[in-house]
């Protein structure tokens, strides 16, 4: 249950920006990598909680995910990896492992946390729903 | 309506950087740092005593930092083992965080330390989104939890250099194939390494310290 204080240092680092804007913020839209080990929905309410009393109250977080992408030092690989989709498993895993030639790979995304962009209701525009 | 780009910066930067701080002091240092991640209960403080004892035979200087959110019980036992060690209570946080770790650091003489062990409050999702800056991690389970615990949690253990599964001598009284265990590990990770251990009775820690790049089978 990490995602209060990553959510905590998502709302801090957005509030110089945003106190900058004009306008209501709509929509945060927050990059995430596959790795990550956060809950949509428990980084949602942690957002909506800790967003009150600032300029981003009532803006609704929204995520996308980054899927992983590596390099293979041995044989040159770039690009995605393979996935387990064992039923088991529940969703597919993604192996970090050179889909090519099966040797250790470098990850080049799917670490991300990062916000990319925000959807601003312009001060004078009327209200849309 | 209309978009706003925002600088992108990764919002864990500070926690890489400062992961990345630690690697570098520890490195300068001569450290070689393991992180030990885990379930509750699972026999992380036991497997890190059993390792203390052997790598100080060994001839190599221990130190241990003991994460838990309260109390100093793992904090006793490895300095009964001879480890120099630092307590450090997160207060009912879940994980550390390579800040906590560099603060910990500050009151170990590093200088006189060959190996550091990182104990990290017991919990299988929280610490992986928090590297320490350690030169290798380890997640324990045990046997005691059953055959599904990588299918439950298999973000963690695709990320980690090695599975410890211990309470072996445990299996059969509580119905677990550790061999399930073993290929579900693989096939997540198959990269890591898989070790079976039963720290109470010393089996396995051979295999776990080369796992871990130590050349050390001396038994105390």
């Amino acid at each position: 249950m990490h995602e209060y204080s990553v959510a905590s240092e998502l709302v801090q680092a957005l509030l110089p920006t945003v106190e900058t804007i004009d306008g209501r913020i709509v929509s945060v839209f927050l990059k995430k990598g596959e790795l990550r080990i956060l809950s949509d929905t428990a980084l949602r309410n942690a957002f909506e909680i800790l967003a009150e009393g600032t300029k981003l109250a009532g803006a609704r977080l929204e995520i996308e995910s980054i899927p992983v992408r590596v390099t293979c030092p041995a044989c040159g690989y770039a690009g995605p990896v393979e996935r387990l989709s064992d039923p088991a498993f529940h969703f597919a895993v993604p192996i970090l492992s050179c889909p090519s030639c099966e040797a250790e790979v470098e990850i080049q995304t799917g670490r991300e946390l990062y916000v990319d962009r925000l959807s601003v209701q312009d001060a004078a525009a009327p209200e849309t729903t | 309506m209309h978009n706003v780009h925002v600088n992108g910066e990764d919002i864990l930067k500070r926690q890489l950087e400062l992961a990345e701080g630690n690697r570098t002091q520890l490195e300068a240092a001569g450290v070689t740092a393991i992180s030990v991640m885990g379930a509750i209960g699972s026999g992380k403080t036991s497997l890190i005593e059993r390792m203390i004892d052997r790598l100080r035979v060994c001839g190599l200087r221990v130190g241990t930092i003991a994460a838990d959110s309260a109390g100093d019980d793992d904090h006793r036992r490895f300095l009964s083992h001879g480890a120099d060690s630092v307590n450090l209570n997160t207060q009912d946080d879940c994980h550390l965080d390579a800040h906590t770790v560099d603060h910990a650091m500050e009151h170990l003489p590093l200088q006189d330390v060959d190996v550091l062990f990182i104990e990290n409050v017991g919990n299988l999702i929280c610490p992986a989104d928090f590297p320490l800056g350690a030169a290798r991690e380890v997640v324990v389970i045990s046997t005691t939890e059953g055959d599904d615990m990588v299918r439950k949690h298999p973000k963690i253990f695709a990320q980690t250099d090695v599975l410890v599964l211990n309470k072996i001598d445990l299996a059969d009284a509580v119905g677990v194939d550790p061999q399930r265990v073993i290929s579900d590990y693989v096939r997540v990770n198959p990269h890591g390494i898989p070790v079976l251990t039963d720290a109470k009775h010393e089996v396995g820690l051979d295999e776990l310290l080369k796992a871990l790049g130590f050349e050390c089978t001396s038994t105390p």
